[in-house]
């Protein structure tokens, strides 16, 4: 990051010379198509609402017979969440190495073959295919194609996350030095050699801490599948918010909340593990041993939580199965071109909704960023005044704690739970849907800005705040224009993200592409369908060549993928 | 190496394809925990008549109920009128067996607040409207149809149309304010306000509809005729004055089951050509 910050960057181009201009008439061009309505907010239908959830949520619901009902679904969120982040990485790992740019098997000066090119970006372009789908529309796909229970949920997880895992593999692979690879090649190694001892043991271990990263977003992602009949607790979440059961929805989001923080410990503890030791080929025979025990000990564990969610992946590999979902998939082609105008329109609303909701998210974290981090704000710059007044230093802890907390709460409900909510605050429609996409968003952008700051040199803002500035002053003038490029980049990322969320957002009442097809597949109108689903394809891959285009002339895209693996 | 491969190839082929258990589902017009709750003593009591393990497969979207029957992965379901039309449009041969004596002449019912001036479906024009989920025969597909045929289009008469998803949603979007007016079945509603998860002084009925054939339980085409015939009795011999199938009954909120056929359906097949939910290709 450092090195690029201080390059010169580039001379933006003309529609980039007011980037301030650029982005306010991008959010009120955006709250007018989602029809935004601030107002809303402060009427009393939002007031009356607000004030049942905060009664209702109060005391979470905790008899025993309700706690005892939620077990079943909490293990089946992990379980399709771990089962789903495996088939991830089967299908995941051997596309990856095609995905790379066929440069990073290339030593010397030869040029790569025709076929490794052509099935470069073949692959590629279904992995993009691949992720531009949100789990949940798969998900919804495969509810019909493949049958009930668990096992939508976890081909949706597995698909729709092999699509970004076999990415940032790729990523991975050509951002490693390529000195080992070069040498190895001069030696005399076989490109595919010099690749498997020069770059493969650099990538793993970010590979790895990458992939635990994952599993912690599949849970999340697991427990909103239910909402599509894909069991888990996010079936019971539904279910209770749909009947204004705020005390069970309240504990299920404990409980959700719980199993993320506790998966993200252990993952912590695993990753600090991996930092200690050396890549793919430890030193020392156990230790060799240990890691091919673990890889076969996960694959069983894979196989027996496929047995216990009465999901038989295998089962989908029988003719039957195959002619199913091929006669399944037939049955959208070809797609119904009659109401293009329609879908155009849906797809201007699903734009607006995750523009505006992106937007407000970033403004949103970004007051909280410095709040939220401890680092700055109660650590290295806490205000020396106010550490001697106690008064003014626990009021200082209060906000810190409670910046974390909004955080916290907002990454952790899922932005179509939020939806749910926020339908009866503001009403149905895509404003109910923007709002939702910027909480989550808040809660994901938030951490991410306070980790960015902190990683800034302190000595700017130190040497201002010996001069008599207040910290926050200093850490507006003297922090955060260190890390700006770099918390764009995070928002840009993010703005991708929420194209696919913002489309799903239909689903549950919050307006977009979603809502229509919701109807589509409702009435068994596959063609339409797919109209939607390919159009939903093209705004999706624009967004993504935007947000590069974007990035490159902000001088913010190289970060290479560790931007990438924090944002995705 | 190939031939642990080739073994494990054909332990995939020698899967059975659980021959013995009798897969039962239902759409999801309501909340998941009360069809559940609605549905394991009628299993029981069917595992019992047809001498099979029966289990009931919680489903919470209506369309995969019917791609669970063309796959075979569902064997006797429960659905709504317009879902059966879809079920037997997608398989050519579902059968369906019986209905609830209401289900020959049901109801819709369009509710709004209390506190709304409208008095008749005009004066909705211009207000914010639920429908159930879209696959629904009495909180969609009926609904619209009366409606259109008394002038009332709803794409172009109300400000907004949308699809809360099930009936007991739609009762509380109404109570709530989020819709001014929402459409939904009649018994589900009756039952809402019995047990006041719905308050009865918020909402008031504004319309009823026209009688129409609704739910019923179907058959896969292919299951063997001994078989359905077994199941359709054990629906046919519940009786009201036995205690213990007058528990099964309450549940499913009528008195007695009655044999039903596909020509019943016929008029909802009408209805939803007219309203443009179905097309020929």
């Amino acid at each position: 990051m450092s090195a690029n910050a201080r390059a010169l960057p580039p001379p933006a181009p003309w529609w980039l010379r007011w980037p301030g201009a650029a982005v306010v008439a991008a959010g009120a061009i955006s709250y007018r198509v989602c029809e935004g309505d601030l107002a809303q907010l402060t009427s009393a239908r939002a007031r009356d609402a607000v004030a049942g959830f905060v009664g209702g949520f109060w005391p979470p619901a905790h008899s025993t017979e309700f706690l005892s009902s939620l077990v079943r679904p909490a293990l089946e969120t992990l379980g399709i969440a771990y089962a789903g982040m495996t088939l991830a990485l089967f299908v995941a790992a051997p596309l990856s190495f095609l995905a790379a740019s066929p440069r990073v098997f290339v030593t010397g000066g030869d040029q790569p073959t025709r076929l490794h090119m052509a099935l470069h970006h073949g692959v590629r372009a279904l992995l993009s295919f691949m992720r531009a789908i949100p789990e949940l529309l798969w998900a919804l796909l495969f509810v019909r194609a493949a049958g009930l229970g668990a096992m939508p949920g976890v081909l949706a997880v597995g698909i729709a996350y092999a699509g970004v895992v076999g990415k940032v593999f790729a990523e991975i692979y050509e951002s490693v030095p390529r000195g080992p690879a070069v040498a190895l090649a001069t030696a005399g190694a076989t490109p595919v050699r010099a690749f498997a001892f020069g770059v493969f043991p650099q990538a793993m271990p970010l590979m790895t801490s990458y992939t635990l990263y994952r599993l912690d977003c599949a849970v999340r992602a697991s427990a909103v599948l239910g909402l599509v009949g894909a069991g888990g607790l996010g079936q019971q979440a539904d279910v209770a918010l749909r009947m204004f059961q705020y005390d069970e929805t309240a504990t299920i989001m404990l409980v959700l909340f719980g199993l993320v923080a506790a998966l993200d410990g252990v993952s912590f503890l695993v990753r600090r593990r991996l930092e200690r030791s050396r890549g793919l080929f430890p030193h020392g025979r156990v230790a060799l041993r240990n890691r091919c025990l673990a890889v076969v000990g996960g694959t069983a564990a894979f196989g027996a939580t496929l047995q216990a969610l009465d999901a038989p992946l295998w089962e989908m590999l029988l003719p039957s199965s195959v002619t199913h979902v091929a006669e399944f998939a037939a049955g959208m082609l070809p797609p119904d071109l009659g109401e293009l105008g329609k879908v155009g329109t849906a797809l201007v609303e699903t734009l607006a909704i995750s523009v505006f909701g992106t937007l407000l998210a970033a403004a949103l974290a970004m007051a909280l960023a410095y709040p939220a981090s401890r680092k700055l704000f109660l650590q290295e710059l806490g205000d020396e005044a106010a550490k001697r007044f106690m008064v003014r230093w626990q009021l200082r802890r209060v906000v810190h704690s409670v910046a974390r907390g909004v955080l916290n709460l907002g990454r952790t409900v899922p932005e179509t739970l939020w939806a749910l909510l926020l339908i009866f605050a503001v009403g149905l429609g895509p404003f109910a849907g923007a709002l939702a996409l910027a909480l989550h968003t808040a809660g994901v952008l938030g951490r991410l800005y306070a980790e960015a700051l902190e990683e800034v040199d302190l000595g700017p803002a130190r040497a201002m705040m010996n001069t008599g500035v207040r910290p926050g002053l200093a850490v507006l003038a003297a922090v955060l224009p260190q890390a700006f490029t770099q918390l764009i980049a995070f928002t840009l990322y993010r703005w991708e993200v929420n194209v696919r969320a913002s489309a799903v957002l239909g689903l549950v009442g919050g307006g977009g592409l979603g809502a229509q097809l919701h109807v589509a597949l409702g009435l068994f109108q596959y063609p339409q369908a797919m109209t939607l689903i390919l159009g939903l394809l093209v705004l999706v891959l624009a967004v993504e060549q935007l947000s590069a285009r974007l990035r490159r002339a902000l001088g913010s895209g190289g970060q290479g993928p560790r931007a990438a693996v924090a944002a995705w | 190496m190939l031939r642990l491969s080739t073994l494990a190839l054909a332990l995939l082929m020698a899967l059975p394809a659980h021959a013995d258990v009798l897969r039962v589902s239902a759409i999801p017009d309501e909340n998941p925990t009360e069809l559940q709750r609605k549905y394991q003593p009628l299993a029981a009591y069917l595992a019992k008549a047809t001498g099979m393990e029966v289990k009931f497969v919680p489903v919470t979207d209506y369309a995969a109920t019917v791609e669970g029957l063309a796959s075979g992965k569902l064997d006797l379901v429960w659905y709504g009128g317009f879902t059966y039309v879809q079920a037997r449009r997608r398989t050519g041969n579902a059968i369906p067996l019986v209905q609830r004596e209401e289900d020959a002449r049901f109801h819709s019912r369009i509710i709004v607040s209390a506190r709304s001036k409208a008095m008749s479906l005009a004066d909705l024009k211009g207000a914010t409207f639920a429908f159930g989920s879209v696959s629904s025969t009495s909180g969609h597909l009926m609904p619209r149809y009366f409606m259109t045929r008394e002038g009332v289009v709803p794409e172009r008469d109300f400000s907004k149309v949308s699809y809360s998803g099930a009936h007991d949603a739609t009762a509380k979007w109404v109570e709530t304010g989020v819709v001014d007016a929402g459409a939904l079945n009649e018994s589900v509603l009756q039952r809402l306000l019995d047990e006041k998860k719905v308050d009865a002084s918020k909402i008031r009925v504004l319309w009823t509809s026209p009688e129409f054939f609704d739910y019923n339980w179907t058959v896969r085409g292919d299951l063997p005729k001994p078989l359905v015939e077994k199941i359709r009795a054990a629906f046919l011999a519940l009786d009201y004055s036995n205690p213990e199938h007058k528990v099964l009954l309450d549940l499913q909120r009528t008195r007695k089951f009655i044999p039903t056929k596909p020509d019943n359906y016929a008029g909802i097949e009408e209805a939803a050509r007219a309203a443009g939910l179905i097309k020929d290709p």
